[in-house]
């Protein structure tokens, strides 16, 4: 006869259970939505922590900073060449359809220290944008008062602006871009086929424009716009990829408030870009060569590539330590936005050009960068020491 | 090794693996949550329970030994508090009466449990908790009397008593059950 231990065993052993599918789902599926809820909060706390990493460094936060220019350039001004009238009749019957609009905008330099950067956009008629990041800095413009206010919630700061000083322009009202989005297929250099992402079958359309290669992939049911990626061969491995679109979502009209949250302190910056001027241009090449080491100027101002080069540059040590105070930083970024602004605003008529790789501030001899202003028969040319001259058109650099 | 690799993916959030450490244990867990609590309901709950404490802890969860052993463990814990609350609500010290549903047809219970389980319930059920909890912790748990010592917060010496103890009763259920 069997010890009581052995015949413990061998019941243990012989033992079966049976569980059903509706069973296993009883007892697993709190755990997996939990686990799903803790995922989410984790990507978010990650998300968080990303923006927070790239805000504590004065370079990765330029270069964030351009790359959120980049991408907002990008979006509104790359897909531009198709704005006709007859596109744009048939963009107004749509605006009328469309009450609300949000979308998503991700950057990645494919830089390891420099995760993706994501920024969501919101849309309300007759004429309300809200800007969000991940770290909860938020914009918000309400063009019916034509006023403006960013908030800072880290410093429980914020900033107020007249949206009256940004210049209307039609083709780059946000629905507008959304349409030409829409437009971009039946241009399409190449057509991509199906492709199963994210669980959806999706159709791709592929349109290079300038130095932009966009990739848009389309709903074939609705027809609808799932997403778009913008690749810049100038910088390989960064790319702009527009997501998350919804139209017609009910967004609360307390999400456009420009009333400044109570406890917040006033900002006092020079936020207006349509003032933007060559003075800006200057003091942000100024700022650079301060910060290199040889005090040598961008290599670059290829919009696109600058990230990514400022990136390679603190790896390889080039940066000083320079001035680390937040208030400077703060100033930093802003002279960087604006001096990025003021060329990124020149438009293709002024003919600009840089050649200050490698130029240590001083070289008096050296130009670094020249444009045509509208309306003048001569360039502006900035030297190596700042200075700046009227040149003929013969006269400038070969 | 896979459950190293279950763990880390189940960190990284995926449901899969934590679906295939369910699929991988559930036999192990539920078999002794049913054998302590001789209640296929209440062992439901409790490796419910579990599992969605295994998820909420994930975060600084490290395994050391092996995964099967954490998780029965815990389920021995849960089991333990279940039976003090319904003691307390009972208004007894120890041992309330043993629902004993192991065998039953009740719809809303999906667990089918096979004889020698039941067997095996029924034996266990008229154990001291103590001591039915010894017996399980050593012979399907295989943790030793040091851990079931910590476990229970008791000397290793009375885990030792207890299981001992639990063996001679369920010799004479067994020995009592042939004679039948």
């Amino acid at each position: 006869m069997r010890s009581a231990d052995e015949k413990v065993r061998a019941l243990i052993n012989e033992a079966k259970i049976e569980t059903g599918s509706a069973a296993d789902e009883r007892v697993l599926a709190d755990a997996l939505s939990r686990l799903e809820e803790l995922r989410q909060r984790r990507l978010a706390r990650s998300r968080q922590s990303v923006w927070r990493t790239i805000m504590k460094s004065r370079i990765i936060k330029l270069a964030a900073a351009a790359v959120i220019i980049i991408a907002v350039i990008a979006a509104i001004n790359q897909l531009g060449g198709s704005g006709t009238s007859n596109i744009y009749a048939g963009v107004v019957e749509q605006l009328h359809n469309a009450r609300t609009m949000t979308y998503s905008i991700i950057t990645q330099t494919n830089i390891e220290s420099m995760p993706s950067v994501r920024v969501d956009f919101a849309f309300k008629e007759p004429g309300y944008m809200r800007i969000t990041t991940v770290d909860g800095y938020i914009t918000v413009i309400d063009w019916t008062q034509n006023k403006g206010i960013s908030i800072l919630p880290p410093e429980k700061q914020f900033i107020e602006f007249e949206a009256s000083n940004y210049q209307h322009d039609p083709a780059q009202d946000p629905f507008v871009v959304i349409e030409k989005l829409r437009a971009l297929p039946s241009r399409a250099d190449e057509v991509l086929g199906e492709k199963k992402i994210d669980g959806r079958l999706l159709q791709g359309f592929r349109v290079t424009e300038g130095h932009v290669i966009n990739t848009i992939w389309v709903d074939p049911d609705t027809r609808e716009i799932d997403r778009l990626e913008m690749e810049f061969p100038d910088a390989p491995g960064m790319s702009v990829r527009m997501t998350d679109f919804q139209f017609n979502v009910e967004l609360e009209n307390s999400l456009f408030s420009i009333i400044p949250p109570v406890d917040y302190t006033r900002l006092e910056v020079q936020a207006d870009v349509s003032k933007v001027t060559e003075q800006d241009l200057i003091k942000y090449l100024r700022s650079w060569s301060a910060w290199t080491k040889d005090g040598t100027f961008p290599p670059t101002f290829n919009l696109a590539a600058l990230p990514k080069v400022a990136m390679e540059m603190e790896k390889q040590g080039k940066f000083g330590e320079g001035e680390t105070s937040s208030q400077q930083r703060s100033a930093d970024v802003m002279q960087t936005y604006r001096g990025i602004m003021f060329v990124a605003q020149l438009p293709a008529q002024s003919n600009w050009r840089y050649a200050g790789e490698n130029i240590r501030f001083g070289d008096a001899n050296t130009p670094i960068f020249w444009y045509r202003p509208k309306g003048s028969e001569t360039y502006r040319v900035i030297y190596g020491d700042l200075s700046v001259r009227d040149v003929a058109p013969e006269s400038l650099p070969k | 090794m896979e459950d190293k690799l279950l763990v880390i993916r189940c960190k990284r959030g995926s449901k899969e693996a934590l679906a295939r450490v369910y699929q991988k244990y559930k036999r192990d867990l539920l078999l002794l949550a049913i054998a302590l609590l001789n209640d296929k309901s209440a062992a439901e709950d409790i490796v419910h329970d579990v599992l969605v404490r295994f998820v909420e802890d994930l975060h600084r969860f490290r395994l050391t030994g092996s995964l099967k052993g954490y998780l029965l463990t815990c389920v021995a814990n849960c089991a333990r508090n279940r039976n003090r609350a319904a003691s307390v609500r009972a208004g007894i010290a120890t041992n309330p009466p043993e629902p004993s549903n192991c065998g039953s047809d009740d719809p809303s219970v999906t667990v089918v449990c096979n004889e020698q389980l039941q067997q095996l319930s029924a034996a266990m059920a008229q154990l001291p908790y103590e001591q039915r909890e010894a017996v399980l912790l050593h012979l399907h748990a295989a943790m030793t009397f040091d851990a079931i010592a910590e476990a229970q917060e008791i000397s290793v010496n009375t885990a030792k008593s207890r299981y001992r103890y639990g063996l001679d009763k369920l010799r004479m259920i067994f020995n009592h059950e042939a004679e039948k």
